[in-house]
């Protein structure tokens, strides 16, 4: 029952270190688009490989998730369609968002851009982000604005905590990314 | 209308970007882009629709049709890509990722690019869009209603087009809004 999408994308820092170490070896290339494969199967969602995602995170079970960032933090929820990458014509490389801790992120919501979004933030759903996010403030609408600030999301993040306790427990089989 | 070979050729040609097509990029192409694959068995369903008026075609056409429902239905559950025959889509079409894309019964131009969680047409209404060429459409963009959207247009993500989108403009939002009247979306294109 517990989420596909979890195991998956540890199953992605599983290969990602040894990949930096040594580029170009042809089966773990092989193994990066298997891991890559199985997400699109089985939970419709695209991970790029290279994005460190840290222990807790809850992505959603429905998927549909098409992720490609620097780096999400620990006890971030992200829920179903949610499209994380970086800006179209950016050039080769292009900069990342990086999702700082505890972050609550809405359904169908658009985040792109060279962005960094603060701690303990929340992003409401359908929401079409491309700005920098002050720590504790509640982001919303299309296009984005700060609704409020110094909101607490404990009580959001609370209904998904069965979730991500199990999570943690997921952890050990996975090396650590940091 | 182009002959179907040429717009299947076409449809590579934009996935591969600036490279010559030969059969091994055209084969890692295909096995790359699952949009490509999508794009490529609604072109198949052309085929087998154009058929229909070929009797000399109809020994072929049950194998070929079983094929096509099953390609269909194994796109729609591993990738969750819908184009429908009820569209009409252009040569080059550029499908970019995946999921949640749904295509029906609208008339889409050539050289447009279509991004994740994209809705455009609806089944079960008698009429949709129509896009002109080149129209560059973003992430999680739902496209309703009997809109017409003129060529070299861009769509923002996330936005909500219900009205009509003159050429060569950036709309954006939910409604949608023109942000700028005369935008070029050569520089966002992407790069195969």
């Amino acid at each position: 029952m517990l989420l596909a999408a979890h195991r998956l994308s540890h199953y992605y820092y599983a290969l990602l270190p040894p990949k930096r170490r040594a580029p170009g070896t042809i089966v773990l290339r092989l193994l990066i688009f298997v891991g890559r494969t199985l997400a699109v199967i089985l939970a419709k969602s695209d991970i790029y490989h290279a994005t460190m995602i840290d222990e807790g995170v809850h992505l959603s079970n429905d998927g549909r998730l098409t992720i490609g960032a620097r780096r999400i933090g620990r006890g971030t929820i992200i829920h179903d369609r949610v499209t994380i990458g970086f800006k179209a014509g950016a050039g080769i490389d292009p900069p990342m968002p990086t999702v700082g801790e505890n972050v609550w992120i809405g359904s169908d919501c658009v985040i792109y851009g060279d962005i960094e979004i603060g701690e303990g933030a929340t992003i409401l759903p359908e929401t079409v982000l491309s700005m920098n996010v002050p720590a504790r403030a509640v982001v919303g609408g299309n296009p984005a604005r700060i609704i409020a600030r110094e909101f607490d999301n404990a009580g959001l993040r609370l209904s998904l905590a069965t979730a991500v306790a199990e999570t943690e427990f997921v952890q050990p089989c996975s090396p650590s990314v940091t | 209308m182009l002959p179907l070979r040429h717009v299947i050729r076409a449809d590579f040609e934009r996935y591969l970007g600036g490279n010559a097509l030969s059969a091994r990029r055209a084969l890692s192409a295909v096995l790359r882009y699952p949009g490509l694959q999508a794009l490529l068995v609604y072109r198949f369903g052309r085929i087998c629709l154009a058929a229909l008026w070929r009797p000399w075609w109809w020994p072929a056409l049950p194998p070929a049709a079983l094929f096509y429902l099953v390609a269909v239905a194994g796109i729609r559950t591993c990738y969750g890509i819908q184009l429908f025959q009820s569209a009409q889509i252009g040569a080059g079409c550029s499908i970019l990722h995946f999921g949640g894309i749904e295509i029906a019964n609208c008339r889409l131009g050539e050289n447009c690019s279509i991004a994740q969680g994209t809705r455009i047409g609806s089944r079960t209404e008698p009429s949709g869009p129509t896009i002109g060429n080149g129209v560059w459409i973003g992430a999680h963009t739902k496209i309703l209603g009997l809109v017409a959207i003129g060529s070299g247009a861009t769509i923002g993500p996330g936005s909500r087009v219900i009205k009509a989108v003159p050429q060569r403009a950036l709309v954006l939002g939910n409604p949608a809004r023109i942000v700028f009247p005369a935008f070029d979306n050569s520089g966002i294109q992407p790069r195969g």
